[in-house]
């Protein structure tokens, strides 16, 4: 199976496009490894259905019983439990920061830290969140996960 | 993420008191002095570490509290118990004049030394984290 990478100016969104004849064993086990990535999660705004992919997810909040996902300039209801997300997605680079909120590792520009500990995560779209003491470890871990995930990648 | 808990908690007394009789005996050899209390300094020893790891393991259950607090709020509680006992002990037997001014140092310097090596590990880690994620865009 080949791999061809080609950057294009101005494109709007990343896109993936598989030509086949028939899908082969390396090719279904590809196309498994994408399906994380690329699930779709739906909720609702305005009173109208909206579905996104995962990989747009910026956070998911907890509010008052009922579960939020942000995208770059949306926020959607959802129906997943923030431990039900954790449970299903944390392969994709999803990771708990707080009692109520998880993050995608993917949309963090940067981390600061301040003087009681506490870490402030500011997203790409300058959203910033804060991530308490207690769930550091389990950031970290993910973290490293992904770091190896990258590097492997890198290396094929 | 617990890291003592109560099936460790003992493991992780005993770990410490070793470390702390060893290098109190090691540094003792070393500048040639000889513990004319040296039954009733081992049992300190022991009553610090058990106290040490007790407060250390109340840790997790302060992590929604600021850092600053929580480790200025666990040094008096610890300092405090230490230099209750060493007052409760000075009623029983001859405690040496300068026995308070020793054990401030003695708890104060490794809690210190702790307490940055903590702060600089948080710091360490955002720092390599965020040469990560300038990788990443």
């Amino acid at each position: 199976m080949k791999l061809i990478k080609t950057r294009e100016e101005n494109l709007e969104e990343n896109y993936l496009e598989l030509h086949y004849e028939d899908i082969d064993g390396e090719t279904a086990a590809v196309l498994e490894r994408l399906r994380l990535a690329l699930k779709y999660i739906e909720g609702m705004a305005d009173g109208k259905k909206l579905t996104f992919p995962l990989s747009a997810i910026f956070y998911f909040e907890s509010v008052d019983r009922k579960t939020f996902a942000y995208t770059q300039d949306t926020c959607i209801e959802i129906k997943e439990t923030l431990q039900g997300i954790i449970s299903e997605h944390k392969d994709v680079g999803f990771v708990r920061i707080s009692k109520s909120s998880i993050v995608n590792l993917y949309k963090i520009k940067r981390l600061q830290g301040d003087l009681n500990m506490r870490t402030r995560i500011f997203l790409k779209n300058d959203e910033c969140l804060v991530m308490n003491r207690g769930y550091r470890a389990e950031f970290y871990e993910a973290l490293k996960k992904l770091r190896g995930r990258q590097k492997n990648e890198t290396d094929q | 993420m617990k890291l003592i808990n109560k099936n460790n908690f003992f493991s992780i007394v005993c770990t410490t008191f070793t470390i702390i009789v060893c290098g109190k005996l090691l540094f003792e050899k070393c500048i040639g002095f000889v513990d004319k209390n040296y039954s009733d300094n081992i049992f300190l020893c022991l009553g610090i570490s058990v106290l040490a790891i007790f407060v250390l393991s109340l840790h997790n259950y302060l992590q929604r509290f600021p850092f600053v607090p929580v480790a200025i709020g666990q040094y008096i509680v610890i300092i405090g118990i230490v230099l209750l006992g060493v007052w409760i002990m000075a009623h029983f037997s001859e405690v040496s004049p300068s026995a308070y001014r020793d054990m401030f140092i003695s708890v104060t310097i490794p809690y210190v030394i702790g307490a940055v090596v903590y702060y600089i590990s948080f710091f360490v880690e955002i720092k390599k984290a965020n040469k990560f994620f300038s990788g990443l865009e």
